[in-house]
């Protein structure tokens, strides 16, 4: 039966070609911009962690000037980062199953003379646990063990990019790279790893790649590595020199924990309620206790990754996408009701007001897939132009994505559209009495 | 005029006409907050930073030959470095400064009125030696800029402070305090002062450090992380390091970009090959800066021309429906002495009516949906003018879309009346 109503519908789709090419395209440009909004919208607030993202918590502690709030848009927010003291005190922790301090610096590479000059790299400093607790996966070797952070040893991770650079892409595990003045063993390559939100770190570049380069924390002191994130100082500098700056209130370490359950949440956060409490004591954290244990999501939230615009966007294009519909009303109706004569002719031989209503439905949901269907098309272009820009100004060329969430919402999107739409045309023209179209 | 059998029609087919109704006020809704966001996104970009923008350039030096770990060795080749560049034809000024507009960020500090016991507040604060106003193009209004021996001597002294352990009284503080010649922006003087008489007084920070103002730029636009963007204070130095390298900003004489730029790297790695150099042109920066709002601005105006489009097909649409529905009554007006003129005028008085009513509505859509994203962007209020603006466009639209099919209507024969009665 419903194979039959769309052959009819199809037929009548045919029958005047370019009124149901106006009809198509109309909805299907109401497609094509909602879709490129919610995708874009999407790119930035997915869940770059799913299987992971209500276990792991981001540490943040309220260390900062007891005279006025990190500035910021919310005042009761502690600051973004800690400090390394606190960060080596919270370490001591035995609750997480996993947990690892890290920033970011800019190191300079001394890669083979055949294959080119020194050149600097952004390099994660982070401890063993960083690769199993964020689920990075490795094309050659493994990350490091807990032995080689307390070396520390001299070993080093690369991304699939930089092996590629330094390498030509052949398994480098147990070759050596020199990093500043150091040489570094290779024990893991990445096998591409690219979270669409450069989660772990949100203080800068939220939508940049993960580094190239990942060595052992614990290198910060021997090497004097300076990070190349941000510093957030507040009151008297301290004392001078490298030991002063990791001795001072300046917040500069981010921090991650995997707790995998509540009750480990609850304990961890209880420690931290205690460490603080016993620095008190000391003279530090002079504000009040103010410690957050974040969602990968409630981090998310509060480093605004999703551009404000976005969602403004979002909601002008689905309005876009109800002007779509509206106007598709009146064409269906105008459409539908100077069929008047078929319809006479269908009720007159035995067809029920509720078959001509399911018919003409049909047709409606014919029009909107077929619009659905350009729309998608329409909107895979449109993203493919964002990442082209993205590619010129971030050097990221696959931010921007259609994936299945997004194809699913966009089908949703015409069906509804068509159904919406379609209602009342279709309801008219099935209440239309046969007799005053049968005469001639 | 024909208003009470046109409103009558109407009546008669109120969905059909609704529908173009609420479209219409949708329409003027989108339109009108969608220029609105385009007209905040560019005030934002054509804001002027005070600088030379389109001919400066950026110059980072970031070395790796362990000689650079010597203090002595940096300073030589820092002294190298600015001789080497100022000597490249079509170069204005030169720079050592940490300072580099349109990047989104930079360094802040927090200082206040000395003695006063007031709010420490945030300015941004970079180094500066005595070309820095000069190569920026920023102009001093009151007070004086730095000197070539105040820099050095700024630079030495600063240098042996935080090498040395600062001893600390009781209050935290060290007890020898620093004391600077500092040049700052005339809104932070403005925002320290009320009455905005900043130059000679000073300035301390959380060391108790402090700061006399002996300059003031009258313009200065950064924009930062922090609602800081006018507020600055620099202070002489010179500054390089192993870790940080060097950075200068280079101006060169009007048009002279493409022929400087080539040659910058090969004047610093022929001076010292123990470094990669990195060039960027202000104009570079600051496109990337503002490629957001670059994009929004397209993607919102392809919205407001593909919407345009969707709504003078609705109308075209409506129209065509409406003539041929009428083809037997147009028949019968031309056969009783309609002229053509009146058919087309009928339609288009029609259309007008119906696009009114949903302009008369979209207004309050249109600042409805203002105060919706308002609160969401921290944009600005939608300004009446654009109203109007959409009005007339809406207008201008609605009358193009029925011309034509209206004119197919004009055209019907009276003869058409006569048949098949």
């Amino acid at each position: 039966m419903l194979l039959h109503n769309l052959r009819i519908a199809w037929k009548s789709l045919r029958r005047n070609i370019t009124l149901s090419i106006l009809i198509v395209s109309g909805i299907a440009l109401g497609i094509a911009v909602s879709t490129t909004f919610a995708a874009f919208r999407h790119a930035f607030s997915k869940d770059p962690i799913p299987q992971k993202s209500d276990v792991l918590r981001y540490v943040r502690l309220d260390s900062w000037d007891p005279l006025k709030p990190y500035p910021g848009d919310d005042p009761t927010r502690p600051p973004t980062q800690i400090t390394f003291r606190d960060m080596q005190g919270i370490m001591k922790s035995t609750i997480p199953l996993r947990q690892s301090g890290m920033f970011v610096s800019n190191m300079y590479v001394y890669p083979d003379p055949k294959v080119g000059r020194p050149f600097r790299e952004l390099t994660r400093l982070c401890f063993s646990d960083f690769f199993p607790m964020f689920d990075v996966p490795f094309r050659y070797g493994s990350g490091w063990d807990r032995k080689a952070d307390a070396g520390p040893d001299p070993v080093v991770v690369l991304s699939s990019e930089m092996n590629q650079k330094l390498f030509g892409g052949k398994n480098s595990v147990g070759r050596t790279v020199r990093l500043a003045d150091r040489d570094f063993r290779v024990v893991g390559v990445l096998a591409g790893w690219r979270p669409n939100v450069r989660f772990y770190d949100l203080t800068q570049n939220q939508i940049a790649t993960p580094e190239n380069i990942y060595i052992p924390f614990n290198f910060l002191r021997p090497m004097q590595i300076r990070t190349n994130g941000n510093t957030d100082g507040w009151g008297t500098s301290g004392a001078p020199g490298f030991e002063g700056f990791l001795q001072s209130e300046t917040c500069w370490v981010q921090f991650w924990a995997e707790l995998p359950n509540e009750k480990s949440a609850a304990a961890y956060r209880d420690f931290l309620t205690a460490y603080v409490l016993e620095q008190k004591k000391m003279g530090r954290f002079q504000r009040p206790l103010n410690n957050r244990l974040s969602t990968v999501s409630e981090m998310m939230a509060d480093a605004g990754v999703v551009p404000k615009q976005a969602t403004a966007m979002l909601i002008v294009s689905l309005l876009f996408l109800a002007v779509c519909a509206v106007n598709l009303v009146g064409l269906l109706l105008g459409k539908f009701l100077a069929r008047g004569g078929e319809v006479g002719v269908r009720r007159a031989l035995g067809a029920s007001r509720a078959d001509i209503f399911l018919q003409h439905i049909v047709e409606c949901e014919l029009i909107a897939v077929l619009g659905g269907l350009v729309g998608i098309l329409l909107s895979l272009g449109a993203l493919a132009g964002m990442n082209a820009w993205l590619k010129t100004t971030m050097a990221r060329g696959d931010f921007f994505k259609l994936d299945l969430s997004m194809i699913l919402l966009s089908v949703g999107l015409s069906l509804a559209a068509g159904f919406i739409a379609g209602v009342y045309p279709a309801w008219r023209t099935c209440r239309l009495a046969p007799a005053m179209h049968l005469k001639v | 005029m024909e208003f009470g059998p046109i409103l009558r029609s109407m009546g008669r087919n109120k969905v059909r006409y609704g529908l173009i109704v609420v479209e219409v006020a949708l329409t003027l809704a989108i339109v009108a907050n969608c220029v609105n966001m385009i007209g905040d996104a560019r005030r934002e970009m054509a804001r002027p930073s005070g600088f030379d923008d389109d001919n400066i350039l950026s110059v980072r030096s970031a070395p790796f030959a362990p000689a650079f770990k010597e203090d002595g060795y940096l300073d030589a080749a820092l002294r190298k470095d600015i001789e080497v560049l100022r000597a490249i034809p079509g170069v204005h000024a030169v720079s050592n400064t940490r300072f580099l507009p349109w990047q989104g960020g930079g360094s802040s500090t927090t200082t206040r009125v000395l003695g006063s016991k007031g709010e420490m507040l945030r300015n941004q604060v970079y180094n500066a030696d005595e070309s820095t106003l000069e190569t920026l193009g920023s102009r001093l209004v009151e007070g004086r800029n730095f000197t070539r021996e105040e820099v050095e001597s700024d630079t030495k002294r600063l240098r042996e402070v935080t090498n040395s352990n600062r001893p600390r009284g009781a209050d935290g503080q060290p007890i020898d305090k620093i004391s600077q010649d500092v040049i700052i922006s005339r809104a932070f003087g403005d925002l320290l002062f009320k009455d905005g008489k900043s130059l000679g007084k000073s300035l301390e920070d959380d060391d108790g450090d402090q700061y006399r103002i002996v300059g003031v730029i009258d313009h200065f636009y950064n924009p930062y992380g922090w609602p800081i963007h006018e507020y600055v204070m620099f202070f002489p130095n010179y500054s390089r390091s192993f870790q940080g390298g060097s950075a200068y900003l280079l101006r060169v004489d009007p048009g002279k970009m493409k022929t400087v730029r080539p040659q910058v790297e090969k004047a610093l790695l022929a001076a010292n090959a123990g470094r990669n150099v990195q060039l960027k042109e202000l104009t570079e920066i600051k496109e990337r800066f503002q490629s957001q709002s670059a994009l929004l601005v397209k993607i919102l105006s392809l919205v407001i021309f593909l919407l345009l489009f969707v709504t003078s097909l609705g109308i075209v649409g409506l129209t065509v429906f409406s003539v041929a529905e009428r083809t037997r009554q147009i028949g019968t007006r031309r056969a009783l002495g309609a002229r053509k003129l009146d058919i087309l005028g009928y339609f288009l008085l029609e259309n007008w009516l119906v696009t009114t009513m949903g302009l008369v509505i979209g207004v309050a859509l249109a600042y409805g949906l203002n105060v919706a994203l308002v609160t969401r962007l921290n944009g600005t209020r939608m300004d009446a003018g654009l109203v109007i603006i959409g009005v007339a466009l809406l207008w201008i639209f609605g009358l193009g879309a029925t011309y034509f099919p209206a004119r197919k209507g004009a055209a019907v024969a009276p003869a058409v009346a006569t048949r098949n009665v």
